[in-house]
C-alpha cells in the first residue's frame, strides 16, 4: 500500500460520480469497489470515459461476463453483463453491470477499448447466448462449433444432478440424523 | 541485438538478384500434441519459411465448464474442485473461494491460520516458478536445470505432503481456516526447504542468466510492452517483466502479507529474458516470505467461528490473489444458500494468453517455442 | 611368427568384417556413453538395469528392440526415397572409418588423400538429411531437413579449412603422415594457430553432427525429431541413433588424428613409447568424445540464424586467417 496515486474507495466513488454522472443509473460502494449499473447504450462512452480519464485511468481490463439472475430470489433480474476493470495507478476497481433483454441480448463490444475483451466477449457469447454485433471474431472459444444452447443459463440443467441428486449425507446435520 | 524479419521478408517478396522468388505461406498447427506445448493447447500458425506470419491460439480442448460444475456444489467441494485448475499452484487455488466466503459471511480468520495460508501459498509458489524454470530451459534445449529444478521441488513437495496429505491437489483451505493443524517436525522441514532453495538459487540464475547463447535466445524476443499488457489483463511475472509493477500481495494486501518484508520484481523491457529473470527472482522472494513467516508463527487455533454448514448471506463481492501465475480473481454472486449463485473465476492464464497472438505477429518460428515458453500458463487455468 | 600370405580378396574380407564390426560396436558404446555422462552432469545415474552391472547393455538392448517393431511407412511418403535415406545417411559415416589410424600398422586403408577422402565423403551424409526431410510428407520433417541443410553446408567450411591448416602443417593428405609429423601434437605447436584450428575443428564436428548447442535441425521440443519423426524402428536406429554416434564416434578419432597426435605419444618422450598406440589412440578419442558428451548438456540451443551468422561471419573468416598464418609459419620456420 502507500502507492503515490492510490486513493481511497469513498474518493474513488466521487471521482466516479463526477465523471460518469449521467450515463450510469446507479453507483456505489461494494466491499471497496466502486458498482455502476450501466444501459448497454451507454456502455461504450463509460468504458471509454473509465479508459481515458486522468482520475479514474483504468486502464487494466480484469474479466468480462455474464450473470443469469433469472432465479436469484425476489426480483433477481434478467440477464446482465458484469465488466471488471481496475486502474493500476490509483487502486480503484470498478465493476460494471449492464442488463440486457433476455429475450433478444445484445450489448455493444468493447473489444475496441481493451483488447482483453475479444476473449472475454467470445466466450460470454458461447455460455450466455448474449451478441456483440460490432466484435471482430465472435466464434466460439471454448465449445465446438456444433454445439447446442448456451450453457451457463440456468434454464440449461447440468443432466448428471437432474437426474440423480449427490449420494450419502451432504452436511453434518444429515449425517448426524442418521443418513449415510 | 535487435533481430527483426524485416529484411528477409522484403527480400522474399521483391524477389532478390534474380528476380521472383515465391515463396507460399504455410498453414502449420502446432498441437494440440506438440512437446512444446504445456498441455493440450493449439497454435494455428501462418509461416512464410521461417517467420511466423501470426498465430492464433486455439483453446478448449480441456475445457471442464467449472462455472457451471460449482453452481452445483457446495464450498467444500468447491474447494476440491478449483484446486484443479491451475494444477501446478493446487494451494493457491483454493485461497480466494475462501476468501471470499470469508468476507461475505464476516468470518474472522485466526493469525495462525493466516500464516500457515501464507506459508502454504508461498511455498507452492517457489514450486510452480521451479517447474516453469525447468520446462522454460528444456524448451530452449538446455536439459540439465530441469533436473536441479526437479530436486529442489522433491524437499518442498514432501513437506506439502506430510501436511496436506497431497503433492499436487491439496483441498487444505476451509472458509474459516484449515482443514488441520500442521504437522508435528513442519517448521524445521519447511525451514531447511526453503533455505536450500536461497542458498542454491544463485547457481541456477547463473546457469541459464549467464548464458551467452540463452541471452542470443531470449534478449529483446517476444517483447510484450506495458500498455498491451494492460489492455489484455496479463498479470503475474509476464506482467512484471514488462515493467508493470503490479502485485496483489503488495497493492491490497490480503492475509497478512502486509506484515512481511519483499520485493516485488519487475524488469522494463517485456521480452522473454525480463520475464524469465522475473520468475527467478520471484523464487527467492517467495523463499524469504517463507522464512519470516515460520519464525513468526503464532501458536493458536486454526479454524475462526464458522457455523456448521457455510451458508453465506445474499450479496456479491469480488475477491483477487496473487496466484504464482498472475491475479486470480473469483466474483462470487451468492443467494444466502449452501452452494453459490454464480461464481465467475478469473484465471490469469486465461488473459496471458490471449495477448500471445499480439506477441507472436512477425516472429521467427524458433523464437515462437522461446516466447511460448516464457508465457507461463497452465492449460488447467485457460480452459477452466 | 606365422608366414601367412593371403590373397586380396581375403583381405578385403578381413577388412570389411573389421569395419562391420568397429562401426556398430564403436556407436553402442558411444550411445552408452552418452547416457552415463549426461546422467551424472544431471545429477542421476542414467541405466543401471540393463545387463547387470550398471547397465552397460541399454544400447544393445534399445537396438533389439528397434529391430523388432513395426516398419511403418506414411502413406503420403515417397517409397523408394523414404526407404533409401537412412542408408545415403549411414553408408557415408561407415566409410570415413577406413583412413583412420589405429597405429602405425592398423589402418584399413591408407590412402595417399587420405584426409580429402575424409572430408569428401563425410559430407554425402547431408543429401541423406535431405531426403528423409522431403520424403516424409510431413512439414516438421521438412522444416527440419532444410535448417539441417544449411546447417551443414554451413559448418563444412570451418572444418575444410581446420583440416587444410594441418595438411599444410603435415605437408601430406595421407592421414599416416599426418601423425607421423606430428611430434607435439598440432593443438599445442604451432602455438596460437594450432589450437585455433583445434577448437575451430571441434566447434564445426560438433555443428556436422547436429548436435546441442547446434542441433536446430532436430531440435526435439520443437519438430519433434527434424527429418526423422516419421522414421520408426530399424529405419530410425540407422538414421538417428546409428548416425549420431556412430558420427561422434568418427569425429573423436579424426580429432585425435589430426589434432592431438593420433597414435603417439602426447608428448616425444622415450619412456611414454613404451605404451602401446592404440592406448594413446583410444585415450585421445574417449577424450574427445568426452568433451562431445560434456557440451550437450550443458548449453541450450543456437537458434538457427544465430548459427549461420556464428558460421559465416565468424568462423570462416578465422579460417581464413588462420591459413595465411599457416601458410606463413610453413614458409618462414
Amino acid at each position: 500500500m502507500g502507492r503515490p496515486g492510490a486513493v481511497v474507495p469513498e474518493e474513488a466513488l466521487d471521482r466516479v460520480e463526477e465523471a460518469l454522472g449521467p450515463w450510469v443509473e446507479k453507483h456505489e460502494l461494494n466491499f471497496g469497489a466502486v458498482d455502476l449499473v450501466c444501459k448497454p447504450e451507454n456502455l461504450v462512452r463509460v468504458m471509454r470515459t473509465l479508459h481515458d480519464s486522468e482520475r479514474l485511468g483504468c486502464a487494466f481490463f480484469t474479466f468480462l461476463s455474464g450473470v443469469d439472475r433469472s432465479e436469484l430470489g425476489a426480483g433477481g433480474g434478467g440477464l446482465e453483463v458484469l465488466i471488471h476493470v481496475y486502474s493500476p495507478e490509483h487502486a480503484i476497481h470498478v465493476t460494471v453491470h449492464v442488463p440486457v433483454d433476455p429475450a433478444a441480448p445484445e450489448c455493444p463490444s468493447i473489444s475496441g477499448i481493451y483488447k482483453g475483451a475479444l476473449w472475454h466477449e467470445r466466450e460470454t457469447h458461447e455460455m450466455f447466448g448474449i451478441l456483440f454485433p460490432d466484435h471482430p471474431n465472435l466464434t466460439t472459444l471454448y465449445l465446438p462449433e456444433d454445439f447446442e444452447g448456451h450453457p451457463m443459463l440456468r434454464s440449461f440443467k447440468l443432466p448428471t444432478r437432474v437426474i440423480k441428486e449427490w449420494p450419502g449425507a451432504k452436511d453434518p446435520e444429515e449425517a448426524a440424523a442418521g443418513g449415510r | 541485438m535487435a533481430m527483426t524479419t524485416e529484411g528477409p521478408r522484403r527480400a522474399a517478396r521483391e524477389g532478390g538478384a534474380q528476380g521472383r522468388l515465391q515463396t507460399e505461406e504455410m498453414i502449420l498447427n502446432v498441437g494440440p500434441q506438440h512437446p512444446a506445448t504445456h498441455g493440450v493447447f493449439r497454435l494455428l500458425a501462418t509461416i512464410d519459411g521461417e517467420i511466423l506470419i501470426n498465430a492464433e491460439p486455439v483453446i478448449g480442448y480441456m475445457h471442464r465448464g467449472y462455472e457451471k460444475l460449482v453452481e452445483q456444489r457446495d464450498y467444500r467441494q468447491i474447494t476440491n474442485l478449483v484446486s484443479r485448475m491451475d494444477w501446478l499452484s493446487g494451494i493457491n487455488n483454493e485461497l480466494p473461494l475462501a476468501l471470499a466466503v470469508e468476507q461475505l459471511m464476516e468470518i474472522e480468520v485466526p493469525p495462525r491460520a493466516q500464516y500457515l495460508r501464507v506459508i502454504l501459498c508461498e511455498m507452492n509458489r517457489i514450486l510452480n516458478h521451479l517447474m516453469f524454470f525447468a520446462s522454460f530451459g528444456a524448451e530452449l534445449g538446455a536439459i540439465t536445470p530441469t533436473f536441479y529444478a526437479f530436486r529442489e521441488r522433491e524437499d518442498i513437495q514432501r513437506v506439502m505432503e506430510a501436511t496436506t496429505g497431497g503433492r499436487m491437489h491439496f483441498g487444505f483451505f476451509r472458509p474459516g481456516g484449515l482443514k488441520e493443524d500442521v504437522p508435528r517436525g513442519f517448521v524445521d522441514d519447511a525451514l531447511q526447504g526453503v533455505r536450500q532453495v536461497i542458498e542454491r538459487l544463485p547457481d541456477y540464475e547463473d546457469l541459464l542468466v549467464g548464458n551467452e547463447i540463452f541471452k542470443q535466445r531470449t534478449i529483446d524476443v517476444g517483447v510484450l510492452d506495458k500498455e498491451a499488457a494492460y489492455s489484455y489483463g496479463v498479470t503475474g511475472p509476464i506482467a512484471r517483466g514488462s515493467g508493470a509493477d503490479m502485485d496483489v500481495r503488495r497493492d491490497e494486501p490480503y492475509l497478512v502479507y502486509d506484515q512481511f518484508d519483499f520485493d516485488v520484481c519487475s524488469a522494463p523491457n517485456g521480452d522473454c529474458f525480463d520475464r524469465f529473470w522475473v520468475l527467478v527472482r520471484e523464487v527467492g522472494e517467495s523463499a524469504r516470505i517463507v522464512e519470516q513467516a515460520i519464525e513468526g508463527l503464532p501458536p493458536g487455533p486454526i479454524m475462526g467461528k464458522v457455523p456448521r454448514v457455510v451458508q453465506a448471506p445474499a450479496g456479491e463481492v469480488y475477491v483477487r490473489t496473487e496466484n504464482p501465475l498472475g491475479e486470480l480473481g473469483m466474483y462470487l454472486v451468492s443467494d444466502g444458500d449452501r452452494r453459490p449463485y454464480r461464481l465467475k473465476i478469473r484465471t490469469p492464464s486465461y488473459n496471458n494468453v490471449s495477448a500471445l497472438s499480439h506477441v507472436l505477429a512477425n516472429t521467427y518460428v524458433s523464437d515462437m517455442i522461446a516466447i511460448l515458453g516464457s508465457f507461463f500458463f497452465v492449460l488447467g487455468d485457460i480452459d477452466r | 611368427m606365422f608366414d601367412i600370405t593371403l590373397a586380396t580378396w581375403q583381405i578385403l574380407v578381413i577388412k570389411v568384417l573389421v569395419i562391420l564390426t568397429v562401426v556398430p560396436v564403436g556407436a553402442l558404446v558411444g550411445g552408452y556413453a552418452e547416457h552415463k555422462v549426461m546422467a551424472h552432469l544431471q545429477h542421476r545415474l542414467g541405466p543401471m538395469y540393463p545387463g547387470g552391472w550398471h547397465g552397460w547393455a541399454t544400447t544393445l538392448a534399445d537396438g533389439i528392440k528397434f529391430l523388432l517393431k513395426e516398419d511403418i511407412i506414411p502413406a503420403a511418403a515417397d517409397r523408394k526415397v523414404f526407404s533409401f535415406a537412412p542408408a545415403a545417411i549411414m553408408v557415408p559415416i561407415i566409410m570415413i572409418y577406413l583412413v583412420i589410424p589405429i597405429d602405425r600398422n592398423l589402418v584399413i586403408e591408407d590412402l595417399d588423400v587420405g584426409l580429402f577422402y575424409l572430408l569428401a565423403i563425410g559430407s554425402l551424409s547431408t543429401i541423406g538429411l535431405l531426403m528423409a526431410g522431403w520424403s516424409s510428407a510431413n512439414k516438421y520433417a521438412l522444416i527440419g531437413a532444410l535448417r539441417s541443410a544449411a546447417q551443414l553446408i554451413a559448418y563444412e567450411l570451418p572444418i575444410v579449412l581446420a583440416a587444410a591448416v594441418v595438411a599444410m602443417l603435415a605437408g601430406s593428405l595421407s592421414l599416416i603422415d599426418i601423425v607421423e609429423a606430428q611430434n607435439f601434437p598440432f593443438a599445442l605447436w604451432p602455438p596460437g594457430i594450432g589450437f585455433v584450428a583445434f577448437l575451430l575443428f571441434t566447434v564445426g564436428a560438433v555443428a556436422e553432427m547436429t548436435r546441442v548447442p547446434f542441433d536446430m535441425p532436430v531440435a526435439e521440443s520443437e519438430i519433434i525429431t527434424g527429418p526423422f519423426t516419421e522414421y520408426s524402428g530399424m529405419r530410425y536406429i540407422f538414421s538417428h541413433m546409428f548416425a549420431e554416434m556412430g558420427h561422434m564416434v568418427a569425429f573423436g578419432g579424426i580429432a585425435a588424428t589430426l589434432f592431438l597426435g593420433g597414435y603417439k605419444p602426447i608428448i616425444p618422450l622415450r619412456i611414454l613409447e613404451y605404451i602401446p598406440g592404440v592406448f594413446w589412440f583410444f585415450g585421445k578419442t574417449m577424450f574427445m568424445i568426452f568433451l562431445f558428451l560434456w557440451i550437450r548438456p550443458t548449453f541450450p540451443r543456437v537458434r538457427e540464424d544465430q548459427l549461420q551468422k556464428f558460421a559465416w561471419k565468424f568462423l570462416i573468416p578465422v579460417g581464413l586467417v588462420l591459413i595465411l598464418a599457416t601458410g606463413a609459419w610453413v614458409l618462414y620456420v
